[in-house]
């Protein structure tokens, strides 16, 4: 699998991971996910209330807690922006 | 007869029905799906559960509790409290050697009950439930009050709030093994009461047979 970011290469697993399981994507498709992958908006599958169940499993795997007001439509606009700020809160 | 019977129990506030599989002698295990929307998403598999311990000759009921699946209870007028009395009484009309088998939030409908053990599988506490179900309401712009279309007042809300699961007892937890929090025993699997789409995991499921099996057995 091709690591993107240096460094967050467990936290990228574990997103990919995610949304393999959530959003029942198949483990080739989200390999082939690069930073520049959009999601929200882009992947039918990520409707309003998978990015509920998304941000959630990410918080149990992780052991993060996100803010509501975290929330918006940039950290879910592609799959860089999702793994940097996942990373962020695991890896601080 | 071991084959799937569809029954009801009483309790004080009314009569719900209930899914029965396996004999009815020797131990029962009393499932209960998780609350709300995860409910959907693991019906089919609980059943793949029960149907699996059948053949190792163990029976079970999934009951429906007041304000869940066929009850004439409305969501919204079901209360925690009833929920929980209803479970009582269930567990006290199967008999004496009953065990709770649990699914995330379902764990906490067992409330007082007299039970031989619970077998919990990835369970969850009314904090982190309520957390979920803001997070699904805000997600989807719903009103406030307004989850993913269930009413629910905010006595509701304030009760599932402070409901954590009991750990007292016999009690075995069971986690996905992408899960960090403490377990008895992990296995591998996607959470299915977080898909968008509903699915089964019927491997799964009967690795979770034999594990509730060989723990009822010990």
């Amino acid at each position: 699998m091709l690591v993107i970011f240096e460094g967050t290469s467990q936290v990228e697993t574990t997103v990919r991971a995610v949304l393999a399981d959530i959003l029942g994507l198949s483990a080739d498709r989200v390999a082939a996910f690069t930073a520049d992958t959009p999601l929200f908006g882009a992947l039918p599958e990520l409707d309003s209330m998978a990015v509920a169940s998304v941000l959630t499993e990410l918080e149990d795997r992780l052991g993060i807690l996100i803010e509501d007001d975290e929330i918006d439509g940039e950290m879910l606009e592609t799959f860089g922006a999702l793994v940097t700020f996942a990373a962020g809160k695991a890896l601080v | 007869m071991t084959g799937l019977r569809f029954q009801h129990y009483d309790w004080a506030g009314g009569r719900e029905a209930m899914l029965r599989f396996g004999p009815d002698a020797g131990p029962i295990a009393l499932a209960a799906l998780p609350l709300f929307e995860e409910a959907n998403r693991t019906r089919q598999f609980a059943c793949t559960i029960l149907r699996a311990l059948a053949e190792r000759g163990i029976g079970s009921v999934l009951p429906d509790f007041p304000g869940t699946g066929e009850s004439l209870v409305a969501t919204a007028d079901a209360t925690l409290s009833d929920q929980r009395q209803a479970y009582s009484a269930l567990a006290q009309q199967l008999g004496a050697d009953i065990y709770a088998l649990s699914i995330r939030s379902g764990a906490l409908l067992e409330g007082d009950a007299t039970l031989a053990g619970r077998w919990h599988l990835s369970p969850q506490s009314g904090e982190e439930l309520v957390r979920d179900l803001e997070r699904a309401r805000a997600a989807a712009g719903r009103a406030e009050g307004d989850y993913a279309g269930n009413r629910l007042s905010s006595e509701r809300i304030a009760a599932l709030r402070e409901a954590v699961p009991r750990g007292d007892g016999r009690c075995r937890i069971i986690r996905l093994d992408t899960d960090p929090r403490a377990a008895d025993a992990t296995y591998p699997g996607v959470p299915l009461w977080r898909r968008s789409e509903p699915d089964n995991n019927i491997e799964l499921a009967q690795k979770l047979a034999a594990d509730i099996a060989h723990w009822i057995a010990a």
